[in-house]
């Protein structure tokens, strides 16, 4: 039976002495992009490093490509492209030294591959990768990345940094790749115009736990946000209200089924919610 | 661990013309004032050294975080750097051997004595100070990491110079300390290989 999920995070807690992420769970389906939001600090980057086994976790398991915890060998990690924010290659090297050097570390790296994507991104093979642009060392970490038959990708904070064009022709690169099944993408990112594009799932973490975890198409079309006076919020059945906070003039109040919400209160203004609102109400307003 | 030995060697090419620079230049005065015997200990510690200085690179660069991303295991990624260490030690000993052995033939006094001995001084340095600034660089920081290379130098002289009041011998107290730095940096290995499975690298 084929597995339905790349990556299954589960109960996965690591404390700090001053941060606990706590209890997050998630999964990554097979040919889909699930994209990790929040704001800096809030445990995005901690998450990806306790997937990746970068940091000793205090519980939880996590399982990838159908490997769980102790059972992720190197078997599994040539399968897996990682992207981090920055370059994470000696910047010394050059291109083409990097390849002679993965094709010895990574069991599927194809060189040719490697090479036709540094070509279509325009990046040197003989120049030193100081001498690269911040764009151009991104391109090329996500080249490597694309160059060892990964079947999942996971990006932290891939795209900031970067200017529209570059991130445009980055979220192009994810939305090919996941053209097959078998390949996923998880990528972390406060960026979050970047997710509306690309992602089909979005996992919202939020001091070190999950407030929530849906399709994009739920939030995009479901999700909406009332935008009303004090008498109209007063007016406002608490139970339809996710989150409000009030601004200069007005009161702004998601809720989870604007075409609900519209028909409960006709005269009032909703407009569909974007990531970026979401996250601000839960973040910056009063949840309910 | 070929592509991680290359990695360094990479590193290392781009720093290899000021190194040499430095031997010349040190190594020219210390032969003048002392023995030609002497660019044996400093060929086997500068090179040493130099591969030492890829771990904080490697810091530096991002390369420490990547390096745990990839099917490599963190034990082997330290082995590598233990066996770069070998490596260039190895092969700056030889290099100071050869120019001793030369310069002595140019002035025909090979002393078979005093090259022993001087191998015996560079080899016991080596892996002494080696066995100290390895692990420093892999699980401390950078500051931490500069002041082992710093201490750790002084330190394996000092162990040295302690094995010559044990022994009466000079052959047999080089050999005795050759043989306790292949000893201590066995030990090193095996405690930084059990220390780093524990470790964040993030």
């Amino acid at each position: 039976m084929m597995r339905e999920n790349a990556l299954m995070v589960n109960g996965l807690t690591k404390k700090y002495q001053d941060f606990i992420l706590e209890e997050v769970s998630f999964t990554v389906p097979n040919g889909a992009i699930v994209g990790l939001i929040g704001e800096n600090g809030a445990g995005k980057s901690t998450t990806i490093n306790a997937i990746l086994g970068l940091i000793n976790t205090d519980g939880g398991s996590i399982e990838i490509l159908g490997k769980r915890d102790e059972e992720i060998d190197d078997s599994v990690r040539n399968h897996i492209g990682v992207v981090f924010d920055g370059s994470n290659f000696p910047d010394v090297l050059t291109a083409q030294k990097l390849n002679n050097v993965f094709k010895r570390i990574y069991s599927e790296w194809d060189e040719n591959k490697f090479f036709s994507l540094l070509k279509k991104m325009s990046l040197p093979t003989g120049k030193r990768i100081k001498e690269f642009s911040k764009g151009m060392k991104m391109k090329l970490s996500i080249a490597v990345a694309f160059s060892h038959n990964s079947s999942l990708l996971i990006l932290d904070e891939a795209t900031s940094g970067l200017d529209p064009i570059v991130r445009d022709d980055i979220l192009d690169m994810f939305l090919d790749f996941v053209q097959d099944e078998s390949h996923s993408i998880l990528v972390s990112s406060h960026i979050t115009s970047d997710l509306e594009k690309v992602a089909d799932y979005i996992v919202f973490i939020h001091n070190g736990k999950v407030v929530f975890n849906k399709t994009k198409d739920e939030l995009r079309y479901k999700y909406g946000v009332i935008k009303c006076g004090a008498a109209q919020f007063d007016a406002i059945d608490p139970n339809d209200v996710i989150a409000y906070r009030k601004q200069d003039y007005e009161w702004e109040v998601l809720v989870a089924d604007k075409t609900a919400a519209q028909k409960k209160y006709p005269k009032a203004v909703i407009d569909p919610a974007t990531i970026d609102e979401i996250m601000l109400l839960y973040i910056k307003g009063e949840v309910k | 661990m070929k592509g991680l030995l290359l990695k360094d060697f990479y590193l290392i090419e781009s720093v290899l013309w000021i190194n040499l620079a430095i031997f010349t230049v040190v190594g020219i005065a210390l032969a003048f004032f002392t023995s030609t015997w002497v660019l044996t200990v400093l060929a086997t510690i500068m090179l040493g050294t130099v591969s030492v200085s890829t771990i904080n690179m490697d810091k530096t660069s991002g390369w420490r975080k990547f390096s745990g991303v990839i099917p490599v295991a963190k034990k082997l990624v330290m082995d590598s750097k233990y066996a770069l260490y070998l490596l260039l030690s190895g092969a700056g000993c030889l290099f100071g051997m050869l120019l001793g052995v030369v310069t002595s033939l140019l002035k025909n006094q090979l002393e078979y004595d005093t090259m022993l001995i001087f191998i015996g001084i560079s080899i016991a340095i080596a892996l002494i100070s080696g066995s100290i600034t390895i692990p420093c660089n892999f699980l401390f920081s950078e500051e931490k990491s500069i002041i082992s290379v710093v201490i750790s130098y002084p330190l394996a002289a000092a162990i040295f110079a302690g094995t010559l009041f044990l022994f009466e011998n000079q052959q047999a107290a080089c050999g005795a300390a050759a043989l306790l730095g292949i000893m201590v940096f066995i030990i090193s290995w095996r405690i930084t290989r059990r220390l780093i499975a524990a470790k964040d690298i993030a």
